[in-house]
């Protein structure tokens, strides 16, 4: 049976200080004349406006050439009308079909262009997604993830739950998920899509079926209220900048009842002996370099307020340290390697910082690497987690 | 309505999906081409290689095919919608209930559809004035899908439209 909640309408809105014409959701009329009241706000808002005015299609998931004929009319009829302003259009690739669809206006009229406004999906983290760091981030997980096994189910992960795993990266947590706990569906999104690609080929290569792999923004997920049992998002709400948008979406998609799981670091605790004080202060300044960046690498303990403001109940938070001492002290030495090189090489660079300071910089990782790897040494990478149910 | 899915063979095509009812229960709520394109869309989208984006696809394409389908029919009969797949590929099916005038619009279009670069008549389609061309649907399946229609006869008052599509190329 096809089930009556099935049934999806359309929201409008206009936001004046933006200029913004906002339409989300499906909008499959029968008829022109039920896109009156939506021609007619289009009209307004565009009465009301200097400049540029913005047709934010980008959560508008359906549309058929009714709603698309109306809409068409009457935005070329203004900038035929209006020589004044200039009219922009923002879609998402997410939705697949609405850039080429909207494209067709700019044919016809050149002052209404078309932007796809994810095709630089947060370029500010394009130096944590190219090749380069793949391998580092495998390593990551792998070591987290002797962790995470066990602490999973304290968070409430059961064999044949549905789960997302949102901002999924080279989606090896949730290869790992899909062979440890057998979910019924696996959901894993990212907005990269040179890591999706990887993901899928790791998967295709490894003949791991069910998990599927979509792309598309955390911040704003085209995934339907309510589907999960249980939504991870591990080590991303401390690399964005609003991490209460991807909070307040992770609770969205989950079912009532349901958890939302989160990890984060809080580098500057990242700790190590000998050599104890130069490992803290590098470490210290990591945590500088990427607030620099707009990223809150102090994030982890403040998961907990995070998702008690998301409206979460029954929170649980837990810490665990990766350390040199869990069984592979080289894999740990190999990460803190490829951050050096990451962190002192580009972002420091990035940032302008002088040499004197990337010595030293360098010198707190190279110290982290020989403690790892020292006989008698102890290093560490601490990790928060904490997970949260949504209210029935 | 009998909604079905099974593993029948349609020639090199396997049948995912299948749906039949009566034309008049189709034609009796708008909404359903919306709620099927969308129930059918999810459930053959899983195993791509983008599920969301596939599904979004789909179902902005077959919601075209169902949406001309409830203007042009035969008011009596039965209407079948299926969805065979075979690797990239997927076919939809409808079979439709047609009189002399609707078996006529169909097999014009579909001539039209097969006879070269259609891109300007949907063009002119989406920007005219006035009420839309009945066939504009169709148009934009053959301009922004690439699908491959062809036309056959179907049991009884019938016809069945076969629309081919390749989405997964369309998927980042």
């Amino acid at each position: 049976m096809i089930a009556e909640k099935l049934v999806q309408t359309y929201k409008v809105s206009f936001d004046q200080n933006n200029q913004e014409l906002a339409l989300a959701g499906s909008m499959r009329p029968q008829r022109a004349a039920e896109m009156a009241d939506c021609v007619k706000l289009l009209e307004t808002s565009l009465a009301s406006i200097r400049g540029t005015f913005y047709v934010n299609v980008k959560r508008l998931v359906r549309l058929n050439n009714v709603a698309f004929h109306s809409l068409a009319g009457a935005l070329l009829k203004a900038a035929e009308e209006r020589p004044d302003i200039k009219i922009t259009i923002i879609t998402s690739s997410v939705i697949g079909w609405s850039t080429k669809k909207f494209g067709t206006l700019t044919a016809k009229n050149p002052k209404i262009v078309v932007e796809e406004y994810d095709s630089e999906f947060y370029p500010g983290q394009a130096f944590l997604e190219e090749g380069g760091f793949v391998p580092v981030l495998r390593t990551q997980t792998k070591l987290t993830w002797k962790h995470e096994r066990a602490i999973l189910p304290r968070h409430g992960l059961e064999p044949g739950m549905t789960m997302a795993d949102i901002c999924c990266g080279i989606g090896d947590f949730a290869v790992l998920v899909a062979k440890e706990f057998s979910p019924s569906r696996i959901v894993a999104l990212d907005h990269s899509k040179s890591s999706l690609a990887y993901a899928r080929q790791v998967a295709s290569e490894f003949d791991i079926g069910g998990i599927e792999y979509i792309y598309g923004d955390a911040a704003e997920m085209l995934l339907e209220d309510g589907q999960f049992d249980f939504v991870s998002c591990r080590h991303a709400l401390q690399i964005f900048n609003k991490p209460e948008m991807i909070v307040n979406e992770l609770v969205r998609i989950c079912k009532p009842g349901g958890r939302v799981y989160v990890t984060n670091e809080k580098i500057s605790q990242c700790l190590g002996e000998p050599r104890g004080p130069s490992i803290e202060w590098t470490y210290e300044q990591l945590s500088k370099l990427f607030a620099d960046f707009d990223m809150d690498l102090e994030f982890g303990p403040k998961s907990y307020q995070a998702l008690q403001r998301a409206g979460l109940e029954d929170l649980r938070i837990e810490s665990f340290m990766v350390t040199n001492r869990d069984g592979d002290a080289q894999a740990f030495a190999d990460m803190i390697m490829a951050w050096e090189e990451m962190f002192a090489g580009g972002m420091s660079e990035k940032r302008g910082d002088d040499a004197a300071f990337v010595e030293k910089f360098r010198r707190g990782f190279e110290d982290h690497i020989a403690a790892a790897l020292h006989p008698g040494g102890y290093a560490g990478w601490p990790v928060w987690v904490a997970s949260g149910r949504k209210p029935r | 309505m009998d909604l079905g899915a099974g593993q029948t063979e349609a020639g090199e095509f396997t049948l995912l999906l299948e749906f039949d009812m009566d034309m008049a229960g189709f034609t009796s709520n708008w909404s359903y081409c919306d709620r099927l394109s969308t129930y059918f869309a999810r459930m053959i989208s899983h195993n791509r290689s983008d599920s969301l984006l596939y599904s979004n696809l789909f179902s902005s394409a077959l919601n075209e095919l169902l949406e001309t389908v409830y203007r042009l029919h035969a008011p009596t009969g039965s209407f079948v919608c299926s969805v065979s797949r075979n690797g990239a590929k997927d076919r939809i099916a409808l079979t439709i209930p047609v009189d002399t005038e609707t078996e006529g619009f169909y097999r014009d279009a579909v001539v039209v559809l097969n006879g070269g670069d259609v891109s300007p008549r949907y063009h002119n389609a989406l920007f005219s004035d006035g009420p839309l061309q009945p066939n504009i649907g169709l148009l934009e399946l053959a301009v922004d899908y690439a699908a491959c229609f062809s036309i056959e006869p179907a049991d009884g008052n019938a016809i069945r439209l076969i629309a081919e599509l390749t989405l997964e190329a369309s998927a980042p």
